[in-house]
């Protein structure tokens, strides 16, 4: 085959992309296909969260397009590891591609906030089933997410609260050392912790990186300062290696974290160090809200839901109504998503304030370790 | 803000000398091959991650250890490190020789530009790295317990750990031996030799490939027990694992005056110290910002490290 007429393939392959897109979807054409985008942690440390929630997502668009509505929707996946750096490279590509008219994440708050520029500028939608960072619906803050973020779990400053009350229940004189990994999302419910515990239970805290593998220094402040209770505020794969190192230099007090750490991914990686680890998390495991809809996700799955399915299935629904209701754009899913009010498949009330936040968000749930799982205890209030 | 080094000094201490031998075995790695060739192996640390990966898969799926069960104890106990340490060194000697062979060797007989044998290292270095991240998914893979945790004696306070004891009396005695090894045998006098004067030891007959693929070999070797200790002590393994701890490592040998053996040995002890008293006094965060503040001053004041040219006996 000679240069030109390779050249001339391309050329033609390059007009069909181009212009293809564009010529897709005509205003008037029929639109028999919608996609929207799930943008999470699929591969990296924290991959169990990104699993959980697309698995989630899937199950609602399955349940959907398998009634043969006339406008199918389709899901694609972008993976951004839940790191802020990744989300730089993957975010701008989903900005661009106009066939996504929304997306259910970013699932982390750091993703989010180098996410949030490409979004914005694309006006496309989001609803983030798990970013809990209170700087994303801040209207003073450089991070805020107003026109397209939207969130349906409740904020840090809810957490942070809860995180502390719950973390101390087992001592009568709390000693409690606080450690981030300098996440955004770490340090933020870090803060809101600290700010929470009753004055002279406070007695350190230390700043870890998110790759950090020997916490020597960290245990030594926690031994010196005589830690009861140790508080870690990011994600389950470095919980998991501070629990061990802790427990391996002899500490018997107790280990309390947030939703970051919320995972089967810890319960992997500690172990039987895991046992009495006392969580907390904005969420209501699906088990709990809707014993029923657990079943069926069993069945259609084939096995348990994971971390925040209440809060994902409840976003897809969102969209499922917005397509249903003749939504077929970016700008109408945004006017939809403002104006949308109703309820999350565990029966809270779920609408959007002005800076995207949940007006009925969930309230926050206690969580124990108990043979080798993460059991749902009550509401800490 | 001294609080913590004060009371917990002696424990501190402990954990850092733990921490540099590993270093100390990774700068092997560096400072071999700056001696010999006078380039960089930036490949190491993508050496070193082989290395404490073949730990992980010998004691998961050969010993089918977890980390839920209780630890092998006695014989078991022997035969597990010894198969882990073995598993270890032979992994990352054997990928050594290959990034020699692949990355240098070829270039070397073609090109007198020093710069393409790094770039192909940091090239070969980037590739088993992202097989490995393909392979797991990029998570961290969590090790099976293989030595016990349990505390051998107390001093001052400062508990002294089975696993820790075991990185610092195994790391010296295999430094020593590498030590004596470069020194008085004949191949360690021809390592020596090319190290010294590459055109006269070729006018002796030392043969220059034998001695380059050995001087990574040996490197290698030291990189892989490094591995090893790094599973044991913390028991965790993720592909980019080599990068944070391959750098602390260059540092190390840097400190001590890179090509020097016994600086590195130096320079790996006193980093691990320094990362672990600085973490205590000022916070975590901030280890890095004092490492390699303590780099720059050195090179400032000592541009050869702080042995440098110094001890040129023990110079590889």
């Amino acid at each position: 085959m000679n240069k030109k007429i390779i050249s001339g393939f391309a050329i033609a392959a390059s007009a069909a992309l181009t212009f293809g897109v564009v010529a897709s979807t005509p205003a008037s054409a029929k639109v028999k296909e919608i996609t929207i985008a799930y943008q999470g942690p699929l591969t990296g440390d924290s991959a169990q969260t990104g699993i959980d929630e697309v698995n989630a997502a899937k199950y609602a668009l399955k349940k959907y397009n398998d009634s043969n509505p006339a406008v199918k929707i389709n899901l694609v996946t972008i993976d951004d590891q839940g790191a802020g750096s990744v989300a730089l490279t993957v975010a701008p590509g989903a900005a661009a591609n106009k066939k996504i008219i929304a997306i259910v994440g970013p699932a982390f708050s750091g993703a989010t906030i180098s996410s949030l520029p490409y979004y914005k500028a694309a006006r496309l939608p989001m609803i983030s089933p798990s970013a809990t960072n209170v700087t994303l619906t801040d209207k003073k803050s450089v991070n805020y997410g107003y026109p397209v973020f939207h969130r349906v779990p409740s904020t840090d400053a809810f957490q942070g609260p809860s995180l502390a009350k719950w973390a101390v229940q087992n001592q009568k004189s709390p000693k409690v050392y606080i450690v981030d990994d300098k996440t955004p999302y770490a340090t933020g419910l870090a803060a809101f912790t600290k700010k929470a515990l009753a004055a002279g239970t406070w007695v350190g805290s230390d700043s870890t990186p998110d790759d950090t593998k020997d916490f020597a220094a960290t245990i030594s402040k926690v031994k010196s300062t005589g830690t009861n209770v140790v508080i870690y505020t990011g994600y389950y794969s470095q919980a998991a290696v501070l629990i061990n190192q802790l427990r391996a230099d002899g500490y018997k007090g107790d280990f309390a974290s947030g939703d970051g750490t919320l995972g089967t991914g810890f319960l992997e990686g500690a172990g039987k160090n895991a046992e009495g680890v006392l969580l907390v998390a904005p969420t209501v495991p699906l088990s709990v809200g809707n014993p029923a809809m657990e079943a069926d996700y069993v069945k259609v799955m084939g096995a348990a839901s994971g971390e925040y399915t209440t809060e994902t299935i409840s976003i897809v629904n969102i969209y499922i109504a917005a397509v249903k209701s003749g939504v077929t754009t970016r700008s109408g899913m945004l006017n939809f998503i403002n104006g949308f009010k109703g309820e999350t498949v565990a029966g809270t009330k779920l609408s959007f304030d002005r800076n995207g936040d949940n007006n009925g968000a969930a309230a926050i749930t206690g969580f124990v370790v108990k043979g080798g799982k993460i059991v749902p205890i009550e509401v800490v209030k | 803000m001294f609080d913590t080094l004060i009371h917990q000094f002696w424990s501190l201490t402990f954990s850092g000398i733990a921490l540099g031998f590993i270093y100390v075995l990774i700068a092997m790695g560096y400072t071999m091959v700056y001696g010999v060739l006078r380039m960089i192996n930036f490949a190491n640390s993508e050496i070193f991650m082989v290395g404490a990966f073949a730990t992980v898969m010998v004691s998961k799926y050969v010993f089918e250890l977890s980390n839920d069960a209780i630890p092998p104890s006695n014989v078991k106990l022997f035969l597990v490190i010894l198969c882990c340490i073995v598993a270890s060194m032979l992994a990352s000697a054997l990928l050594a020789f290959l990034v020699e062979l692949v990355a240098y060797r070829h270039l070397r007989n073609r090109t007198t530009n020093r710069i393409a044998p790094l770039i192909s290292a940091i090239g070969i270095g980037i590739v088993i790295s992202e097989i490995v991240r393909i392979f797991t998914g990029a998570r961290t893979q969590f090790a099976p317990n293989i030595v016990p945790k349990k505390t051998l004696a107390t001093f001052q306070g400062a508990e002294i750990r089975l696993d820790s004891t075991l990185t610092i009396v195994a790391g010296l005695i295999l430094f020593i031996l590498l030590d004596r090894f470069i020194k008085y045998s004949r191949l360690g006098r021809g390592i020596r030799a090319v190290s010294m004067d590459e055109d006269s030891a070729k006018l002796m007959g030392v043969n220059l490939n034998r001695v380059i693929s050995l001087t990574f070999t040996l490197g290698g070797l030291m990189t892989g027990a490094a591995g090893f200790f790094y599973v044991n002590v913390y028991e965790n393994v993720k592909f980019n694992m080599g990068f944070s701890l391959g750098l602390a490592a260059f540092t190390a040998a840097v400190i001590g005056g890179i090509g020097n053996i016994r600086g590195a040995f130096f320079g790996g002890i006193s980093l691990g110290l320094v990362e672990i008293y600085a973490s205590a006094v000022i916070g975590t965060q901030w280890k890095p910002v004092t490492v390699f503040i303590i780099l720059i001053l050195i090179l400032l004041f000592k541009p050869n490290g702080i042995f440098g040219e110094a001890i040129q006996r023990t110079r590889v």
